[in-house]
Order: structure tokens, then C-alpha cells, then sequence
């Protein structure tokens, strides 16, 4: 079988340069009105749960045993369980949401927002243990299993509470860095489970749902829907895009020492909306592989019915990526990524990326227009790290741009240069991509140098 | 993702709830004053019987009405009131459903007391229990509401 290239341009017999075209959908446009109220009902919410806590209050019952004690447990109850719904829905790749804000940022916000719902829910259970012993009169060991035994569903609630300690445990820096990331992964996936079985204690314990109808029909809805959105956009949305364009492994191509590219077919390639630089996660139906997922941007626009990825290789699945036989069944999640030209302000731009990070913009370059004089500056290492090279300054120089090479180590080369090679630096949009220390300093660099927040644009490789 | 817009949200939807909820359950963050009074003097003996009062022989026929049921958060509750002319002669427990245990065993362990006040104060104006005051408002706003039905007090 003849190699299959994904050449940017494609010259006709008479030599003048055509560009190929592309019979795949651009990338659905992302709007940003979507995310502002995803946000602003998140808002609500939770100025809705602290005032359910505080209007099923009375003085009088702050004033009794163990009132103020119950008070506050109940309200860290509430403000505890809805922020760890917020927790499930922010990864739960919402694409509207997503493809405006980017899954590496909603992530990044899912772990710094991580320590409140744990806290407040570990600090529910304290308190509400404390308030009922010193009503009751019990000690506090006492009070626990008067809990599990005489209360309806407290059983279940508190093996959710362990099975919630567990996670948060594992998920510290210091001893996720111990895990192995699969073991680590399984124990995180219970969360839903231990979300599930704490349902049934609020809903019939807490004060603001006991005799509360309404307030209770509405508490389920969130949870159903919360769950519906979950296995809408997790499991059904993915399995439908797998099974509908059963993409296969088609060839396996070196491009340099480490990377590889993977050229997958598949079908009904023309009808998959995906822009350029956006990502999938890959499932590679093969074994010792099925069961891990992992993100890698597409590095060129679909050319259906091929698409392809390019890898670099760290660990032992990067090296197993590179043995993949052709036939092998792909899953597929996505497409995902805010870095697409949609996120432009600016007709001119220009595109940092340090090693791997050049898959997105290769892929980014194919759709933006032929006046935004790209200016790329491609960092690697070394010389043979810097792949995909000539395709790039093929698609710059159809769009009458410049690349600049970096090469070497990160003594010898210092990103402060950026403004000696992009002068008007500032007034152009900036997408940075690679890997998170290299992306973190350029990042900086780009705020020193002034240019706005709003047309920095980047995308983290990490894992 | 800027943060103003949500912290406006987030203050709306607290002021909206509020707002709903004063205008509507009396006993809680509402303006009418509960029957109930607000410096409880008993707290819960430990397994307290049913008390008696004496009371001069009742006049009239007797009559009685069940209170509407008091949602107390932890539970329903309403009573039965008997009288004979305008005495209160009975109160008993028509109805009660508790959340869960521990209500159902604390709210057996007050109605005692509470029917020895109601009896002995002749009013659903008694003192509560300490340690049972939800328990305590909804009963005595129960017995006020079957004392409107009767039309006494």
C-alpha cells in the first residue's frame, strides 16, 4: 500500500500551488454566552443551598441543646454535597461548556476546588455527630453507631463518607505521585458511587427536605440530572462517535526518534466537526491498552476517511503506541480543546509550541485564513525532536508567514528572545502548546512582555 | 472564568429563598409569635409518666377537633382536643410521623408533659420542652389550631 501522506498543499500539474480541499466540518463554533451561564446558575446554587440551610432555622432552635452545633452541620451538608456536584460536573466534558473554556482549564479548576466539598462534607459529619451526642447525651463513639443502626440509610452515607476520604487521600500530590496512574484512576471513578449512595440520607434526614416537598422534588432533579448529564456527555456521547466512525488503526509512520504518527480510517469521517488544533482521548482496543485513555490532538485536519495523531513517546504506553498493528479498533472521546481559531480576537497571530506541542498547532495552521501572517516559533531540544517541520513551513509559507526554529537546551535558549523574533508581539494572538513547565514560562514570558490575557491562547500536554 | 457575575447569582438566589420563605412557614424567621414561650424551664426527664391535674367537674357536652397536622421538619404531628364547654379536658395524639427514630422516641417521651402543660395552662400558650423544641411548637401549634375549629380561646 502506498504511504499515505497528509501533505498540507498539493501542487497541479502546472506547478502553481492548490491548496487540497478539505472535505471534513470545521469545528462547531463555541459560544461563550454558554459557559457565562453555566457559571452564573453554578452561582445561584449555591446562594440557593446556604439560604435552604439557614431558612430552616429558628433562633429557638439555635438556641437549644446543640442547636448552633446542628445548624452549622447542616449547612456544611448542603454547601458540601452541591460543590461536589459542581466537582462532577466540571469534568463531566460538557462540549458546549468545554469547547469554550478547554478541559485542561476546567480541570485545573476541579483541582483547586477539590479541598472545599471534602472538607465541608468530613466537617458535616463531625458536626452533626457532636450535635446529636449532646442532645441525646451519648459520647461521641456512641452517637456513630446509634447513627448507622437507628437511621434510615446512615449506613450508606457512611460508606460514602469513607469511600469520599479515600479519594481525596489518594488524590494529595504526594501520594498521587506514588500511584500508579491506573490504580489511582479506579479509585477516583468511585466517587459517583459514593455520591449515589449519599442521596437517600439527605433527602430523608436533612431538615430542609423532611416535610419539604417541593424543596425535595427539586434536590432530586439536580441529582437527576447531574447524573443525566454524566452518562449523557462521559459514556453516551463517546460510544455514539466511536461506533459511528470505527476508526482503525491504518499505518504507523517515524517521525523522529521518539514520536510516531498514527493514520487511523474510519468512516463517515466527512459528517465528524472537529477544528484544528482540538484533541481526542484514545482508547486503543488492543491488550494491556483497552483500558487506559489518553489525550493526543489530531495533527492535521481529517482527510476523510483517514485522520491522524502524533505521539510522543514517554512510559511504556507511548512505546506500545508505536507497535499498534494495523486493524486495531480505536475508541474515541472528543473532539475536545478551546484551542481553535475560533478563540482568535486578532487577524494576525503567532503559534509557540515546545516539542509534542506542534501536533496542535500543525493542525491549528490548516484552518486559519491566508492573511493572518502566522509567525511560528517551534522549540525543541534537539534537532530530530522538532517533527512535523516541513509540513509546517509548508502551510506558513502558503500563508506568507515565518518560522523560527529553536534548538537546544533550556540553558542555551531563553524564550525571552520571543520579542526579538515576534516584534509586534503584542498585537498579535498568541496559542502556546507543549508540555506544562514549557507552556508555564512562556506564559509568564508573553505577561511580561504585555501582551493582553485575552490573546494568550494555550493548551497544557499533561497527563 | 470570572467570578462576579456567579458571586451576584449566588447572592440573588440566597435573598430569593429567604424572601419565599418568610412570607410564608410562621414559626421559622417568621413575625407571628409562636404559642410558645420563649424561656423553656423543663428539660427531658428521663422516662416521665403521664402527669394528672384535678379540675372541677366539666359543664356542657364534650366536644373535640384534630388540630392540623404541624410539619416540624423532623416529622407531622397533630393532636386531638377534647373539651366540655370551654375546659380543656383531653389531648391526645391523633397523628405522628416522625424521619426517623430518634424523633419517634423523643416525641413519646415529651407528649406526656406537653399534654400535663396544655392541660394545666388551659392554652396552647405553655412552655416549651428543652431539648424537644421543635417537637414543642408543633404540638402546641397543633392544639391552638383544633381550638379555633372548637371556638374556644
Amino acid at each position: 500500500m502506498a504511504s499515505l501522506t497528509f501533505d498540507p498543499v498539493e501542487t497541479s500539474h502546472r506547478g502553481k500551488a492548490r491548496k487540497r480541499t478539505v472535505t471534513s466540518r470545521p469545528g462547531p463554533v463555541p459560544r461563550p454566552v454558554i459557559a457565562e451561564i453555566a457559571t452564573t446558575l453554578a452561582g445561584l446554587g449555591l446562594g440557593v443551598c446556604l439560604a435552604l440551610a439557614v431558612t430552616a432555622e429558628s433562633w429557638k432552635q439555635l438556641g437549644a441543646t446543640g442547636g448552633v452545633l446542628m445548624f452549622l452541620g447542616n449547612l456544611t451538608g448542603l454547601a458540601g454535597t452541591y460543590l461536589a456536584l459542581i466537582m462532577v460536573l466540571l469534568v463531566s466534558r460538557v462540549s458546549v461548556v468545554e469547547r469554550v473554556l478547554g478541559q485542561d482549564k476546567l480541570l485545573a479548576f476541579h483541582r483547586k476546588l477539590a479541598p472545599w466539598p471534602i472538607s465541608l462534607i468530613v466537617a458535616h459529619a463531625i458536626l452533626l455527630t457532636l450535635a446529636y451526642a449532646e442532645v441525646a447525651r451519648a459520647g461521641v463513639l456512641h452517637q456513630i453507631w446509634a447513627f448507622i443502626k437507628s437511621y434510615p440509610n446512615m449506613l450508606t452515607a457512611t460508606i460514602a463518607l469513607v469511600v469520599m476520604v479515600a479519594i481525596a487521600v489518594t488524590s494529595i500530590y504526594s501520594v498521587r505521585r506514588r500511584m500508579r496512574r491506573e490504580r489511582w484512576w479506579a479509585i477516583h471513578l468511585f466517587m459517583y458511587l459514593a455520591l449515589a449512595l449519599a442521596f437517600a440520607h439527605e433527602i430523608a434526614l436533612g431538615p430542609s427536605f423532611v416535610g419539604h416537598p417541593l424543596t425535595r422534588l427539586v434536590w432530586s432533579v439536580v441529582w437527576a440530572s447531574t447524573a443525566g448529564v454524566v452518562l449523557f456527555y462521559r459514556f453516551g456521547q463517546p460510544l455514539y462517535r466511536t461506533l459511528r466512525h470505527r476508526l482503525e488503526v491504518a499505518e504507523i509512520h517515524q517521525e523522529g526518534p521518539d514520536t510516531v504518527s498514527i493514520i487511523c480510517r474510519g468512516r463517515n469521517l466527512d459528517r465528524l466537526a472537529v477544528a484544528g488544533g482540538q484533541f481526542f482521548e484514545w482508547r486503543f482496543l488492543t491488550r494491556g491498552m483497552w483500558w487506559q485513555a489518553h489525550p493526543f490532538s489530531l495533527s492535521a485536519r481529517p482527510r476523510p476517511p483517514f485522520l491522524r495523531l502524533t505521539v510522543k513517546g514517554i512510559g511504556d504506553y507511548s512505546s506500545a503506541v508505536a507497535r499498534l498493528k494495523p486493524g486495531t479498533r480505536v475508541a474515541i472521546e472528543g473532539p475536545y480543546g478551546s484551542f481553535t481559531t475560533h478563540a482568535r480576537r486578532r487577524p494576525k497571530v503567532a503559534l509557540i509550541a515546545g516539542g509534542v506541542g506542534v501536533t496542535a498547532v500543525r493542525s491549528l495552521l490548516e484552518d486559519l485564513p491566508r492573511d493572518c501572517d502566522p509567525v511560528v516559533v517551534l522549540r525543541a531540544s534537539t534537532a530530530e525532536e522538532l517533527v512535523l517541520g516541513p509540513e509546517v513551513a509548508e502551510l506558513v509559507r502558503h500563508r506568507k508567514g515565518r518560522v523560527h526554529e529553536l534548538v537546544g537546551s533550556r540553558a542555551e535558549v531563553r524564550m525571552d528572545r520571543l520579542v526579538e523574533l515576534v516584534p509586534d508581539l503584542q498585537e498579535r494572538d498568541v496559542y502556546v502548546s507543549g508540555p506544562e513547565s514549557f507552556v508555564n514560562r512562556v506564559v509568564a514570558t508573553l505577561a511580561r512582555l504585555g501582551v493582553p490575557e485575552d490573546s494568550v491562547h494555550f493548551e497544557v500536554y499533561s497527563l | 472564568m470570572r467570578r462576579v457575575p456567579a458571586v451576584m447569582a449566588g447572592a440573588v438566589g440566597f435573598a430569593g429563598i429567604v424572601a419565599m420563605h418568610a412570607g410564608s412557614a410562621p414559626s421559622i424567621l417568621g413575625a407571628n409569635t409562636p404559642p410558645v414561650n420563649s424561656t423553656p424551664t423543663t428539660t427531658v426527664p428521663a422516662g416521665s409518666g403521664p402527669t394528672t391535674t384535678t379540675t372541677p367537674p366539666p359543664t356542657g357536652a364534650a366536644r373535640s377537633a384534630t388540630g392540623t397536622g404541624e410539619n416540624y421538619g423532623y416529622g407531622v404531628l397533630s393532636v386531638k382536643v377534647t373539651v366540655q364547654g370551654t375546659r380543656i379536658t383531653d389531648v391526645s395524639v391523633a397523628s405522628l410521623q416522625t424521619a426517623e427514630q430518634y424523633s419517634q422516641s423523643l416525641a413519646q417521651q415529651v407528649i406526656p408533659t406537653l399534654k400535663g402543660e396544655v392541660l394545666s395552662a388551659q392554652s396552647a400558650h405553655i412552655n416549651g420542652i428543652s431539648g424537644a423544641t421543635y417537637t414543642s411548637e408543633a404540638y402546641a401549634y397543633s392544639v391552638q389550631s383544633a381550638l379555633d375549629k372548637l371556638g374556644v380561646k
